[in-house]
């Protein structure tokens, strides 16, 4: 056992390219995806006109302001605005026109125009909203003195560095896994070897269980390494649970995943084969999990597959352990479940490789 | 008619210089042989003249001089390169009649019925025109990938190693075709590992690390190491010995014999004040039967195809047995049984006296055996060191053990020097001594090796056969070994041959000797063969 133990590690650290990989998945990937993949407004370029020229309109003007926005531009009519917004140099158009005046001034239900360029969609919604609650507080502003707060309930721009870096860490988890496990077997294969493995008077069942255990080592390192370095580091995502929950629900995880990873390793023949095979499991995977749009958002048969998903469960026991802060009692449902997929991967994969033992 | 010149003609992979300033010419219907190990700088000098990798110096085809692979472009459509490897160039999915259309496809050319069909007879594959080349053995695959090369009607052929790994009777066959292509005037390179080819080409030229060391006819190159070749095979650290003769520069009070071609290396090596390594190997019992394994009706089907129908075998304490047969024979499938690698679907299979029935057995089978396999897979990700080590640890050895071991071997096979370096910056004899080492080391009863010696280079597998015989005769190990190298048949005890999974002949080699007298092993092997049809 922990002579296997030893080659397959010796193996991987020789293999420069493959532990450099590993490495950036477990930082550089992750930090990117939490840094890059924003859908708050960034430096959105906005236009107005300004037809009844009174205090509050450059009131509400001067709450758009950096980052989220560029410094709003005055047009001089709508048509030149609509104009400038054609030849996307304005993103967003607000119409401040007489009429809106009036009404505002009279107490009455005042409509304002927005024109906004929404090819970029999801930027085009948040910003939509931003404007609607910039607005809203001006109403209640000039309706009652006493000012209101809006809580914001949802606030994008601080949460999604930390949901987009855990949910890549989750991808990244799984895309390694795969090809770890997968790889320790069919690089047997592929360099010729597999017979002499073979003929080692070991039990088929402990090279097997020995070659996974040390790829899910190497992962737990990885999975400390992100965690350490660019979840706590770079994004100072706190952590409301208990962190050994976290390293147990992702020990199961890797099982589960090693399960999978064994029907490929069986089923290859070359390491080409475990790339190609690896990416058409684990889009589907990722998509049923809710690791990137929720789960509450896709159809009901589509929630009913994703009920199979084993990365579901990680995902959603993750993000109690960080952000709710759930105990373990209150995470044993993710964790039977994650147990009985893991058992039932495993156990299929562990069958399909066995029969080449 | 002067086809091809040759001049100065270097090969470099950034500072590791594959070949050195090579000069040859090349006469129409000519064959120009190559002959040398692995690494010697064969490939490189026949991938520079087909214009696949940059060069230095200048080749020159027909009048036209060029000295990069772009410059080569002009003339490639007259050139054809057959790459090493086993059907290499071929795609398992495409049928045999696939590979025709899309090969002419890629080389644009036009649908020639007639040539096709004759192309096809020769390699007799005009039946399986329907047949993945996934499913033809090896020797087939080799002749395709023969037939595929001549699709465009070169003047020029370069094959590179089209018989290694491949069986007398297919390689017989490659010839054939060779040679009837060249009856129409076309030219070719091609290089070999098996010196019993040499007397096929017109000349030779002899690569030794990245040099020529020697040009000529074979007759020529015979007449050259004459007076150092003796009679018989002694033990001395001045001389080599090989396949019963002595190579020496010194005069020996011994018979002179007449040498064989694979005697140049050895003159060489010598030369360059080489010495043999000596190899002692303790003497020491083993408490074991008169028969180590017993196989009794052994038989393997695939679905439809019986691999092996019904194969009786037997090793006896102290022997070796040389498995011989064409690629397809069920050499491999055979071994794998022994092995305890693939369940046996019927017959019986005893290893000392025990029979082997279940999985149990089958893992208590396994740590009684050593196994070298082909191309001495091991570790590439390891020093030689750890390779041995991870082996001991799986067959249980204690620390201590191991390291006594891995001192013993190291010292006793001659590659000390080596154990911190990676298999694949050691030359293949080191790697072939120490794979053994490595199936040694749980000191079986009984090694199996499959084809332990191809690729390697002469002076490598003289050592490597001397040592097994020193394995056999000085510590009781039975040796069961396959091999396409029919002179090394000769070392064997005993031979068993099959042919399309059927044991064809079971017989001491001195006893066909006597059978076929006059004729080397090569020549009985192919009458054997044509006798059972």
């Amino acid at each position: 056992m922990s002579a296997i133990l030893k080659k397959e590690f010796l193996v991987f650290f020789r293999n420069v390219g493959l532990v450099i990989f590993v490495l950036y998945a477990f930082t550089m990937d992750i930090y990117i995806a939490g840094k890059g993949i924003k859908v708050t407004p960034r430096h959105v370029s906005i236009g107005y006109v300004n037809e009844g020229d009174i205090a509050v309109v450059n009131k509400i003007i001067s709450h758009f302001h950096s980052p989220q926005f560029k410094k709003p531009k005055l047009f001089l009519n709508e048509k030149s605005l609509k104009e400038a917004i054609y030849n996307r140099k304005i993103m967003v158009g607000i119409v401040f026109n007489k009429e809106f005046v009036n009404n505002l001034l009279s107490g009455k239900t005042a409509k304002l125009q927005v024109l906004i360029d929404s090819t970029a969609a999801a930027q085009a919604e948040v910003t939509l909203i931003y404007i609607q609650n910039i607005l809203l507080k001006f109403e209640h502003h000039l309706k009652t003195p006493a000012s209101i707060d809006i809580i914001k309930l949802f606030n994008p721009n601080a949460n999604t560095k930390w949901f987009m870096s855990l949910s890549e860490l989750m991808s990244d988890i799984t895309m390694l896994g795969l090809i770890l496990i997968a790889v320790v077997f069919v690089r047997e294969k592929e360099n010729g070897t597999w017979d002499i493995m073979l003929l080692m008077p070991v039990k088929g069942s402990l090279i097997i269980f020995a070659k996974i255990l040390s790829q899910v080592l190497i992962l737990m390192a990885g999975i400390t390494i992100a965690v350490g370095l660019i979840v706590f580091g770079a994004f100072n995502t706190p952590i409301n649970g208990n962190i050994f929950n976290f390293y147990l629900i992702s020990f199961l995880f890797s099982f589960a995943i090693g399960g999978i990873a064994l029907v490929i390793a069986a089923i290859s023949k070359t390491i080409l084969e475990v790339a190609h095979l690896t990416i058409v499991i684990m889009l589907p995977l990722i998509f049923l999990s809710g690791a990137w749009t929720p789960l509450s958002a896709m159809s009901p048969f589509i929630q009913f597959l994703s009920y199979f998903s084993p990365l579901r469960y990680y995902i959603q026991a993750t993000q109690d352990i960080f952000f709710r802060g759930s105990g373990f009692m209150d995470l044993l449902p993710y964790f039977g479940a994650e147990f009985l997929i893991a058992v039932i991967l495993f156990y299929i994969g562990y069958r399909k490789i066995g029969r080449l033992f | 008619m002067e086809i091809l010149k040759v001049k100065n003609l270097s090969v470099s992979y950034g500072k590791k210089i594959a070949i050195k300033n090579v000069n040859f010419t090349l006469k129409e219907k000519e064959i120009l042989g190559f002959i040398g190990a692995d690494g010697a700088g064969k490939s490189s000098t026949l991938h520079a003249i087909a214009g696949v990798v940059s060069f230095k110096g200048e080749v020159v085809y027909k009048g036209y001089a060029y000295h990069s692979p772009k410059e080569a472009e002009k003339i490639k459509n007259e050139i054809s390169l057959m790459p090493q490897g086993l059907g290499l160039v071929l795609y398992d999915f495409l049928s045999v009649g696939e590979h025709f259309d899309f090969f002419r496809d890629l080389r644009g050319l036009k649908k020639d019925e007639e040539y096709e069909t004759r192309l096809l007879k020769m390699a007799g594959l005009y039946e399986f025109q329907d047949r993945l080349a996934g499913n033809l053995s090896g020797g087939m695959r080799q002749k395709l990938s023969l037939i595929l090369a001549l699709l465009p009607r070169p003047k020029l052929l370069i094959l590179d190693e089209p018989t290694t790994g491949v069986d007398p009777i297919s390689r017989a066959e490659l010839w054939d075709i060779v040679n009837e292509m060249r009856e129409e005037g076309m030219s070719a390179l091609i290089s070999t590992a098996y010196m019993s080819e040499a007397s096929k080409m017109d000349r030779l030229m002899l690569f030794d690390e990245g040099e020529v060391i020697a040009k000529g006819t074979a007759q020529e190159l015979i007449e050259k190491i004459k007076d150092y070749t003796y009679e018989g095979e002694i033990e001395s650290n001045e001389c080599f010995s090989f396949n019963k003769r002595t190579y020496c520069l010194n005069p020996l009070p011994l018979k002179k014999a007449i040498p064989t071609l694979e005697g140049v290396f050895f003159v060489n090596a010598l030369k360059k004040g080489k010495k043999p390594i000596l190899i002692e190997v303790p003497k020491k019992n083993i408490d074991v039967p008169e028969i180590i394994v017993k196989a009794k009706c052994l038989t393997k089907k695939f679905g439809e195809f019986i691999a092996d129908n019904c194969v009786d075998l037997e090793l006896k304490k102290g022997e070796i047995l040389g498995l011989l047969g064409a690629n397809g024979a069920g050499k491999t499938t055979l071994i794998k049984m022994l092995l305890g690698l693939y369940p046996i679907d019927e017959g019986e299979l005893y290893l000392l006296g025990k029979r082997i029935k279940s999985y149990e057995d089958r893992i208590e089978l396994k740590s009684k055996i050593g196994y070298v396999s082909q191309k001495f897979a091991l570790y590439k990700d390891l020093t030689i060191k750890e390779n041995l080590e991870y082996f001991a640890k799986m067959h249980s050895l204690t620390p201590k053990e191991t390291k006594e071991k891995i001192e013993k071997y190291s010292k006793m096979f001659g590659f000390e020097e080596y154990l911190n370096s990676f298999p694949k910056e050691v030359p293949l004899g080191i790697n072939q001594r120490f794979s053994l080492a490595a199936a040694l080391l749980h000191e079986p009863v009984v090694l199996f090796l499959d084809e332990p010696t191809s690729g390697v280079d002469t002076v490598a597998r003289s050592a490597f056969w001397k040592l097994l015989r020193k394995l056999k005769e000085n510590m009781g190990i039975s040796i069961l070994i396959t091999t396409h190298y029919m002179s090394e048949a000769e070392y064997c005890d005993r031979v068993v041959v099959l042919k399309r999974g059927v044991k064809i002949v079971d017989d001491e080699v001195k006893n066909l000797h006597q059978k076929y007298p006059g004729l080397d092993f090569e020549e009985i092997f192919l009458k054997i063969y044509k006798e059972n049809q």
